[in-house]
């Protein structure tokens, strides 16, 4: 709980005041902590790909969105960052559970996990690796940045970083 | 039976102080062709978005929003429909021009041509307030939406295929960007 804590704090001390989810085990926590928060909208979501609308229409009306969801939910919304986030320059959140690596149980995962930087890369989404405990620190200046920046971010949260929270 | 083209004509003393999200392609260059608007934000992509752009938008302002959205672009996010039938707030209104073709590919049909109903998708998803109506009866239920303030709607209009001859929209994506939330009032630098 105490990293789950640490990231919400960060993301919204970044300016994040919009959040949505795909939901994933090692979000649970920052689930439960968002569904408690007056402060903030919160909504789970069925899919990934209309999560990117809905951030989109959001931004419009003066938020900054983060969208919760584990790597392979970038795989089901590459148009739409492309040709929504990135075509009309839309600051968006990416708040990833990164499946797959290190630690993961379910060996399946190892597919996406081995394309997701690639992908990411690919589109030319800046990159924030969490391993560390310390790592969480750099998510405030690095939500700030995709305002700045006008673009979609990626935090990526490393699955034995979150796996004990 | 009105076409799109007819219907995005009959709509515009309903919509034109209104935050429209519109479907990309021809729905988008044929309501920028008919009455071009800042208030009016046209989708260059993103196919099956406009519904849950609407959306988003109408979560975090307090003016009516109304996406315009399409039957083959409804098909391709019909998820979206729950979230709708779960979230939406009384300033959205979801405004489907089924017309039972995917237009702007060159009027193939769609499955609204079939087996499909989108109203009944739509109230087994959860959407309140859903009207199936035709082209003629779409600006009186359409007005009837925007005054309710109390509840969100999803608009069912039957119309036929078509389309008018008609170039791509020539706004920047910024452009359309900067321009709409200026008429929200979030950019002074335009």
């Amino acid at each position: 709980m105490k990293f789950s804590q640490k990231i919400i704090a960060n993301l919204k001390l970044g300016g994040a005041d919009f959040f949505l989810s795909v939901p994933c085990k090692l979000l649970a926590n920052m689930i439960t902590i968002l569904e408690n928060d007056k402060d903030i909208y919160y909504s789970a979501i069925p899919r990934e790909e209309e999560g990117m609308g809905i951030c989109a229409g959001a931004y419009l009306g003066n938020k900054l969105p983060c969208i919760m969801m584990q790597n392979t939910g970038i795989g089901n919304s590459v148009n739409s960052i492309v040709s929504l986030l990135q075509l009309y320059q839309m600051p968006v959140v990416f708040l990833i559970s990164y499946r797959g690596t290190p630690g993961e149980p379910v060996g399946a995962q190892g597919g996406m996990a081995s394309v997701t930087e690639d992908i990411l890369n690919t589109l030319r989404i800046p990159m924030l690796h969490c391993d560390t405990e310390q790592d969480l620190d750099k998510i405030s200046t690095f939500t700030n940045h995709a305002k700045v920046i006008e673009s979609p971010v990626a935090v990526l949260c490393n699955f034995n970083l979150m796996k004990d929270d | 039976m009105m076409n799109r083209f007819e219907l995005l004509n009959l709509l515009q003393d309903t919509i034109q102080n209104e935050f429209v999200i519109c479907n990309i392609g021809l729905p988008s260059q044929e309501l920028y062709k008919i009455n071009d608007r800042p208030n009016y934000f046209y989708m260059l992509g993103s196919m099956g978005l406009a519904s849950s752009i609407g959306l988003g938008l109408s979560l975090t302002i307090d003016k009516n929003v109304i996406s315009i959205d399409g039957d083959g672009s409804v098909l391709m996010n019909m998820n979206t429909l729950a979230t709708i039938g779960n979230r939406a707030p009384s300033n959205y209104t979801l405004l489907i021009v089924d017309n039972g073709s995917y237009g702007s590919t060159g009027d193939q049909k769609t499955f609204t041509n079939e087996s499909t109903s989108l109203k009944d998708v739509a109230i087994g998803a959860g959407c309140k307030n859903v009207i199936e109506c035709s082209g003629e009866e779409t600006n009186e239920n359409l007005q009837k939406a925007l005054a309710d303030t109390n509840n969100s709607y999803v608009i069912i209009s039957k119309i036929k295929s078509g389309n008018v001859p008609i170039k791509p929209i020539p706004l920047n994506a910024v452009t359309i960007r900067d321009r709409f939330r200026k008429e929200i009032g979030l950019v002074t630098y335009l």
